[in-house]
């Protein structure tokens, strides 16, 4: 069946859904919440989307697009330029290589498994930052509460980028 | 027309071929920009600069939500509280409008006082007012952005404040956004006295809630409750801004409650006081 021009700009907008819906998380973590006490210990909303779209949607979320929001997130943030797309592209990476564990794993799994690669990442940009900023290491325990934030969320964040994944990206 | 099963693993080899050197060539890349990042700061800054000046609209965008509940919820607490705080607001008055005659008094003293003296005057401050679109860093650096920057005449170094106190300094300017290094940063050295005796201290922030206290010649030299305001040394900002109340005295640190609750700030204000800091790399024109 021929495909119509509009039924194919469908198409092409829809698979740019992953790396849109990243890149809004990620400037979503730097909205100012006006919550007492969020904004130290804000969880990295990017590197949840990352791996999630690293999982369940491989072809649509690659090394390239994953690097610019990397980036961008650095270059806004005031982070050493390279340190957040370093872990992003790492912890996709590691999941992309563990294509065969991922497969249909129930949920629990999947949240332990995040929880693990999310603490390589953060103890890995904590190092990174420590050595390439000129401040030196920053104290350890805000890591550890964004990090354990960052766990907690991904329930939610995960929840709604499934939610997502089935209503745009559904396949026929 | 179907390709035969060798052709497709060929292909499927190349893909994972290609996407392997993809990862290896990024991940270089990344370390390359690190290095970069920390020899040739001025062109990091530039495209900082520009990416903030990009993306600010639609930050402003995404905080209105946040801004409007923020907003929303602040109204309800006023109106359950508004009659009790009207006769404390009653009060108050009462209590200003006899300041404002001492101060009416003491000014035209001052005046005469000054005459007599030929004091050179401090240089008036010129404000820009800005709204604050984002909390940016995270655990690792401390800084806002702002919708101001050059355009509005928003400069490198200059001071940012709330009525409250100190917010921190501009520490780039873009043309349409600004970033702001708070004084709870890691990279934030602010001089400052200390109490009613004005002791000299360096304000040193470490990332945390609160800041702490650093050269400060005792440790009986602070006392809770203690105020921290500007010193002025070092012409970074101009002497007697608040800055905050020490919280806690322990035996190896000295802790700074900041009067700036930093998740409320949803605007700011940028002086120029006309000064040289330390952070700005040209003198000003």
């Amino acid at each position: 069946m021929q495909t119509t021009v509009l039924q194919r700009m469908d198409n092409t907008a829809r698979r740019f859904v992953p790396f849109g819906v990243t890149l809004m998380l990620m400037l979503f973590a730097m909205t100012p919440t006006y919550i007492p006490g969020l904004s130290h210990i804000t969880p990295m909303y990017a590197l949840m989307a990352v791996y999630f779209w690293s999982i369940y949607r491989p072809d649509l979320l690659g090394y390239g697009a994953t690097f610019s929001i990397g980036i961008l997130e650095d270059l806004l943030s005031g982070t050493p330029l390279g340190s957040g797309a370093l872990i992003l592209l790492l912890c996709q990476r590691v999941v992309f290589s563990q294509q065969k564990f991922f497969n249909n794993k129930p949920f629990g799994i999947i949240w332990l498994a995040f929880a693990l690669v999310a603490a390589g990442a953060g103890l890995l940009r904590w190092i990174c930052v420590g050595l390439v900023a000129s401040s030196g290491f920053t104290p350890p325990g805000q890591m550890l509460t964004s990090y354990l934030m960052t766990v907690a969320m991904y329930p939610i964040i995960g929840g709604l980028l499934a939610r997502a994944h089935m209503k745009l990206l559904a396949q026929p | 027309m179907r390709l035969p099963t060798g052709q497709i693993s060929r292909f499927g080899n190349l893909k994972s071929l290609l996407q392997r050197f993809a990862f290896l060539a990024l991940i270089g890349l990344t370390f390359a920009l690190m290095l970069i990042g920390k020899a040739d700061t001025i062109l990091v800054e530039r495209a900082r600069d520009a990416v903030a000046d990009a993306v600010t609209p639609v930050l402003r965008v995404m905080s209105e939500p946040a801004s409007v509940i923020s907003d929303f919820v602040n109204n309800l607490h006023e109106l359950a509280a508004i009659r009790e705080e009207n006769a404390k607001l009653r009060e108050e008055n009462a209590r200003l409008l006899q300041w404002q005659s001492a101060a009416q008094k003491l000014e035209s003293e001052n005046k005469s006082l000054r005459s007599l003296t030929s004091l050179v005057p401090e240089p008036n401050a010129t404000f820009v007012t800005a709204r604050v679109v984002a909390d940016t860093g995270g655990a690792f650096a401390q800084s806002i952005l702002i919708t101001a920057g050059q355009t509005s005449g928003v400069r490198k170094g200059q001071v940012v404040l709330t009525g409250e106190g100190l917010v921190g300094r501009v520490m780039q300017a873009g043309q349409l956004s600004a970033r702001v290094l708070l004084i709870t940063d890691i990279n934030s050295r602010i001089p400052v006295l200390v109490g009613e005796a004005g002791n000299r201290a360096i304000l040193a922030g470490d990332n945390s809630l609160r800041p702490r206290l650093l050269f400060l010649g005792n440790k009986n030299a602070a006392a809770p409750g203690d105020k921290v305001v500007t010193s002025g040394d070092a012409e970074a900002f101009p002497p007697g801004l608040p800055i905050g109340q020490v919280a806690r005295v322990d035996e190896g640190a000295v802790e700074v409650e900041p009067f700036v609750v930093r998740d409320k700030v949803q605007h700011v204000r940028v002086a120029d006081y006309g000064l040289t800091g330390i952070l700005t790399q040209q003198p000003a024109k």
